[in-house]
């Protein structure tokens, strides 16, 4: 039976990306405020590869470059052997495609469905800066693990409640223990933190909610769930809904999860954050060195 | 850390007369602060985003230099909106019910960015709020842990 090792919350940006690519991935060629941004993703990484899992779940959300208005999933998910880059206007990255595994995709497919998540599959799915912008900053390409995808609607009115986000996460703890390999997967969620990228409030940043948010999420679950969608919006920003797929990573892993680490800085627009988390026999078998830090 | 060190608002002396865009947000969701993209704005800019999203590709982004109207008019865009497109009127697409998103992709088919969509949104040069973000704020919801 497949286990969930633990689980990642992280923020995406396009600037993530385009920082990325000017600096060629070399720390002394960022600027001071991506570096900060470069330098508390070295953690992640290093954790990510002592957590050494075989198989990634990455809920994300597409920002228009693969899905169209004309027909908007609400929950989709892709299943295939990899996922291409999608171009979002300015071209494409020089980066590789994202390896996937049908395996894994039909399984958790069969599973939500099963259980009242009525999934969009997506055969030809094409990944955005929700994926391609972090990741450069956590793992090398090529990308060693393979991952399922999984695009939350975070576009259009009404966006899935937080509530159906949180028992999202359940549903794929369970589909992923129903899985008869021996792989150890990770629940990776990105969005967020807090921004607005249009109207007159484009470009406010919360820190304190940020920072609140990164040390309550570990513990109390259930009561960030019960705040408001639209009080996340007023103090962190339009945006700052992404907060809520966040809650799909926290419930795939059990209560006695712990996090190991957890940082968070403003590079530009948007409050950029990371949560890396563990179930405890995980923890317990990880390098002393890698216990709990934050910042 | 409050603001940046440079912005323009601790340079200029404060009082209504002197209120500019680049005070922090306010904590507001109403417009123009907050353009929600409602179910009803998807339907008035169906066509809109559909063109604006069709510069996903290349040879459309090619197509679309080459003669704007005319592949404007492929998409039957309506014509107030073409000429919102034609002013890179920014504000007025999303008001429009152009999404960020699409118009984003507009924008960099013309050499943008996303900060030409936030300086024509909060009213200011983009050099301004270049400099002014991340533009702070504090608070949290009632009731958060």
């Amino acid at each position: 039976m497949a286990t969930v090792i633990g689980g990642i919350g992280i923020s995406h940006s396009p600037s993530m990306g385009v920082e990325y690519d000017k600096a060629k991935g070399t720390r002394e060629n960022f600027d001071e405020r991506w570096r900060r941004w470069y330098d508390g993703c070295a953690r992640v990484r290093e954790l990510l590869a002592a957590l050494d899992p075989t198989h990634l779940v990455v809920i994300y959300n597409d920002h228009l470059n693969y899905f169209d208005l004309d027909n908007y999933p609400t929950l989709a998910i892709g299943v295939g052997d990899g996922f291409r880059q999608a171009d979002e206007g300015f071209g494409l990255r020089d980066l590789p495609d994202l390896p996937g595994d049908a395996t894994w995709g039909i399984h958790l497919t069969e599973h939500l469905v099963e259980n009242d998540f009525d999934m969009t599959v997506s055969q030809d799915l094409a990944i955005d800066h929700g994926i391609f912008s972090w990741l450069p900053y956590v793992a090398d390409p090529q990308w060693p693990v393979p991952l399922t995808p999984i695009a939350v609607n975070m576009i259009r009115q009404p966006l899935p409640t937080q509530r159906r986000l949180r028992n999202l996460g359940t549903a794929l703890r369970a589909g992923i223990e129903a899985m008869p390999t021996e792989d150890r997967v990770l629940v990776i969620a990105t969005g967020g933190m807090s921004h607005q990228i249009s109207g007159r409030r484009f470009g406010l940043a919360n820190e304190r909610l940020d920072r609140r948010f990164l040390e309550t999420l570990p513990t109390r679950l259930d009561e960030l769930v019960a705040l408001p969608r639209e009080e996340y919006v007023r103090y962190g920003g339009t945006e700052a809904a992404e907060l809520s797929l966040w809650f799909t990573m926290r419930a795939a892993l059990s209560d006695e999860a712990r996090s190991l680490y957890s940082f968070h800085t403003v590079p530009q627009i948007t409050g950029c954050g990371a949560l890396v988390m563990a179930e405890p026999d995980v923890a317990a078998h990880l390098d002393p060195s890698m216990e709990e830090q934050s910042s | 850390m409050s603001s940046t060190p440079d912005s323009p608002r601790d340079r200029e002396p404060a009082g209504d007369a002197h209120r500019r865009p680049l005070d922090p947000p306010a904590d507001d969701l109403d417009e123009p602060g907050t353009i929600a993209f409602t179910a009803r704005r998807a339907l008035d800019g169906q066509r809109l985003n559909r063109f604006a999203l069709s510069l996903r590709s290349a040879p459309n982004r090619s197509a679309f230099l080459a003669d704007e109207s005319a592949y404007l008019k492929l998409f039957a865009v309506p014509a107030e909106q073409r000429d919102l497109v034609a002013r890179r009127d920014w504000t007025g697409l999303l008001l429009a019910g152009g999404h960020l998103q699409a118009v984003l992709k507009l924008s960099a088919t013309l050499g943008g960015t996303l900060l030409d969509i936030g300086a024509h949104n909060v009213g200011c040069d983009r050099d301004a709020l270049a400099s002014a973000c991340p533009r702070m704020v504090d608070g949290l919801p009632a009731g958060m842990p």
